[in-house]
């Protein structure tokens, strides 16, 4: 009885539906086919206008070519590293920091909230705070990559109003059974929290990834991640343009761009159906009766 | 339960460690950056005799494009290592973020290196340079004597003289160009030319002329199109027309420009002689001949695919290109040329050049080191001497060329690379860089090339200075630059604008002109142009 209706015809209404949600993964999709068929395609067919959605004159040169770059697979591991190591701390500090203010007894929360909230909307700007890392003698060290964003506001407002949906009344169980606040975080709240927790440790991993700004700014040349490193294949040479002269003349072949977006981005493209697991809500649904 | 714990601590170690290995590493930068600083006046001043000293050791800045990424083991920085006793720490910077990477070590001081290459003393610099972030360098005139005999040589004097600032010194070790390159400029189909049986065009009505028969020829085409968008065009052709305006104007005024006979400035984006420029790209635009897609920016693929399969016939761009474009093309015949600047109402002119270009800056913590003489001294060796220039252009004798009488020969592998010599040379040989050839001959130059390209350049350079000089830059003081940015950015925005309007038709070069010269009047360009005027010397 209960798997009859599965068996019933489409109606119009399902045939619209499943060809809108086709439409949009192919709008989400193509790009990437693209990029790959033009990194994978001889530049003579891509000035050309040949290649479409399959590589034209199949050829790995591009890929060859930016393995060769000096230090792609140094900047490709110190990603690796910012990205791991920053959303390990990232998780960790925003949880604890997050369980204590999910506390409405905590005396003074409100203002730590109002700071919080303050330094969403200003900030010190980029000299300030470059000032302010250099004195900690931050620059020039991973750490420069690493502790400043530690904590996020808006992931931070996130946990602590995922800590407080929860019900009081697991916690107080898990007083009544002799466990410390840190043991109720670490047994009861946070394996409670792997939604929360997953969706802002992809915020932070993104972040991550993406970053090039800070890196560029605080690090050494051979802690670049390799964000830098694709915005100078794709971007170099057509920002520096206002100089009226030399780098306008310079060009990057196509493919080769291709390649380097192709091969700086699937990781952490990879990482969202991995992470898909993680993301269900409800497990306290009915641990608390009447 | 027991994993969990164990990550748990694990993560707590983490954190903990980081903290301390954060602290660890401040002591770590503090002791290694006081004593080196401390211990080198004793060695300094123990091995004064010179020679036999231990390697100079600097950090340098260096602009990294990603059409040559840098590479340490280059053998021309190698052989400059060895050859000058150096150890020098290059810090390759994407170009994109040069600039910002730059303004953050002078602004805050901290981090800066010692040495900082391809920067002009222009806008943000100009002001860091009066504030005492930048080593004046002039002041130090007796230590670059390699540099002094270089402008001597190429009679650069005035140049130099007028990159000082209002104080009167000058705060950067520039490029120095014997002669102006003829880089860029009108590329033409010259297959078609030939099986049109149209001359090669002389002046803007040729062009004109050549450029409608193209499009009768293929009327889906655009013939004229424009490599990364119209401040190419503009910054190429203006000139002739007697003004040079917009992003990427000479004078860096944007609307204004400079009056080479009663050298002053003048309102140049509305002056008559703009107004008959913008008549005619109007008019091209209006016929079709102008590629629409101009006013995006067509970057190099796109543009490369427009000529290639023939969407276009003609451009503005640069002559490296054009060999990329021929490679890819499929029809017979293909041969782009490019061609001498085109006569206009005021004489045939091309983008004005300056013969100094970016070159060497010393941030002020630099002239607080004991050895600031000897780097000084090294610097001015390495990049402005006969020896130095010549590596840095040709690379290691031996090596990347021979000598065969006074001609240069260049290595087979070079010679035979399909990037072309100049390409190869800077690619494989770290030679002929913009960064770090502060020196740069002409003639030496045009060995890298192919004859053609040799002789364009022998033909502009006999034009009647079809290159002119870049127009002196006002002396402004901080207060005053502070005031002319505020009147130029609202007077620049506003002719953007226009100028988009005007050439596109969208307004009338007829009725709505002196809607605009009215506009651009309220906005002050009067005051702006008088700035400028007041300033001069």
């Amino acid at each position: 009885m209960f798997k009859q209706p599965k068996l019933r015809s489409l109606t119009f209404a399902d045939v619209l539906i499943n060809a809108f949600m086709f439409f949009v993964v192919l709008i989400c999709f193509v790009p990437f086919l693209y990029m790959l068929a033009l990194s994978l395609s001889s530049p003579k067919a891509i000035i050309n206008n040949e290649v479409s959605l399959f590589p034209v004159g199949l050829n790995f040169e591009a890929y060859k070519q930016i393995f060769t770059y000096p230090n792609f697979f140094k900047a490709y591991g110190n990603t690796i590293f910012y990205t791991a190591g920053g959303t390990l701390i990232a998780l960790f500090m925003s949880a604890m920091f997050a369980y204590a203010m999910s506390k409405r007894f905590l005396k003074g929360h409100k203002l730590v909230m109002m700071l919080i909230v303050f330094s969403m909307f200003f900030s010190g700007g980029l000299i300030p705070t470059y000032l302010l890392i250099s004195s900690l003698h931050l620059t020039n060290t991973v750490w420069a990559m690493l502790l400043p964003f530690a904590l996020n506001q808006f992931n931070l407002i996130i946990l602590i109003n995922f800590f407080r949906a929860i019900p009081a009344e697991i916690e107080e169980a898990a007083i009544i059974d002799g466990l410390s606040y840190f043991g109720i975080l670490q047994r009861v709240i946070l394996p409670l929290s792997t939604p929360a927790l997953a969706t802002i440790g992809l915020y932070t991993a993104v972040f991550f990834w993406n970053d090039w700004f800070n890196g560029m700014i605080y690090l050494n040349t051979n802690q670049y991640p390799v964000m830098l490193f694709l915005r100078n294949i794709v971007n170099g040479t057509a920002m520096i343009g206002d100089g009226a002269g030399a780098a306008d003349k310079s060009t990057i072949a196509m493919s080769i761009k291709s390649a380097v977006i192709i091969t700086s981005t699937l990781p952490i493209i990879i990482l969202y159906p991995m992470l898909q697991r993680f993301f269900v809500a409800g497990l306290t649904v009915g641990s608390v009766k009447g | 339960m027991i994993k969990k714990k164990i990550a748990f601590i694990a993560l707590a170690s983490v954190m903990s460690l980081s903290v301390l290995s954060a602290c660890s590493s401040n002591n770590k930068n503090n002791g290694t950056a006081s004593p080196s600083s401390s211990a080198s006046p004793s060695s300094e001043g123990s091995s004064s005799p010179e020679k036999k000293e231990d390697p100079l050791k600097f950090s340098m800045y260096y602009a990294d494009n990603a059409t040559l990424p840098f590479k340490e083991d280059w053998p021309v920085i190698q052989e400059v290592k060895k050859r000058y006793n150096v150890d020098i720490t290059f810090e390759p910077i994407p170009i994109a973020d040069y600039l910002t990477k730059v303004s953050l070590a002078l602004n805050t001081g901290n981090n800066a290196p010692d040495v900082i290459l391809y920067q002009q003393i222009k806008g943000e610099n100009a002001s860091l340079a009066l504030n005492g972030a930048i080593v004046p360098i002039s002041d130090y005139s007796d230590w670059t004597p390699n540099f002094n005999a270089r402008v001597k040589e190429f009679g650069l004097e005035n140049q130099v003289d007028s990159l000082k600032l209002k104080d009167g010194k000058r705060y950067n070790l520039p490029s120095l160009y014997d002669k102006p390159f003829y880089d860029g400029g009108l590329i033409l189909r010259q297959d078609l030319l030939e099986k049109y049986q149209l001359p090669a065009p002389k002046t803007f009505d040729d062009l004109y002329t050549v450029l409608k028969k193209f499009k009768q020829e293929n009327p889906d085409s655009y013939p004229l199109t424009i490599l990364a968008g119209p401040r190419v065009l503009y910054r190429m052709t203006m000139p002739s027309f007697g003004i040079s305006v917009g992003k990427n104007g000479a004078d860096g005024s944007r609307t204004l420009s400079w009056d080479y006979a009663n050298q002053t400035y003048f309102p140049g984006a509305i002056s008559d002689q703009y107004k008959e420029y913008m008549t005619f790209f109007s008019k091209l635009y209006a016929e079709g001949l102008l590629d629409p897609e101009m006013a995006d920016p067509i970057d190099g693929d796109k543009w490369s695919q427009k000529l290639a399969t023939g969407k276009s016939f003609a451009s503005y761009a640069y002559y490296d290109q054009i060999g990329g474009v021929a490679g890819a093309a499929t029809e017979d015949g293909f041969k782009l040329q490019m061609y001498p600047p085109l006569a206009g109402p005021a004489g045939a002119h091309h983008q004005q050049k300056s013969s100094t270009g970016s070159g060497i800056i010393f941030p002020k913590k630099t002239a607080n080191r004991p050895d600031f003489e000897r780097l000084v001294k090294t610097i001015d060796e390495i990049f402005f001497s006969e020896e130095g220039a010549k590596l840095w252009c040709l690379g290691v004798e031996g090596q990347s060329y021979t000598m065969d009488g006074d001609k240069i020969k260049y290595a087979d592998d070079i010679v035979n690379s399909p990037n072309g010599i100049y390409k190869e040379m800077q690619l494989k040989y770290g030679a002929g860089n913009d960064v770090t050839q502060l020196v740069w001959v002409n003639a030496r130059e045009m060995t890298k090339y192919d004859e053609n390209y040799g002789q364009i350049n022998a033909t502009v350079a006999a034009m009647d200075n079809a290159i002119q000089a870049i127009p002196p830059t006002p002396m402004f003081d901080d207060m005053i630059a502070e005031e002319a940015a505020s009147l130029q950015t609202p007077l620049y925005d506003a002719f953007e604008v226009w100028a988009d309007g005007f050439i596109t038709g969208k307004k009338s070069l007829t009725n709505d002109w002196d809607k605009y010269v009215k506009e651009m009047k309220t906005l002050q360009i009067d005051k702006f142009t008088q700035l400028y005027n007041d300033n001069l010397k």
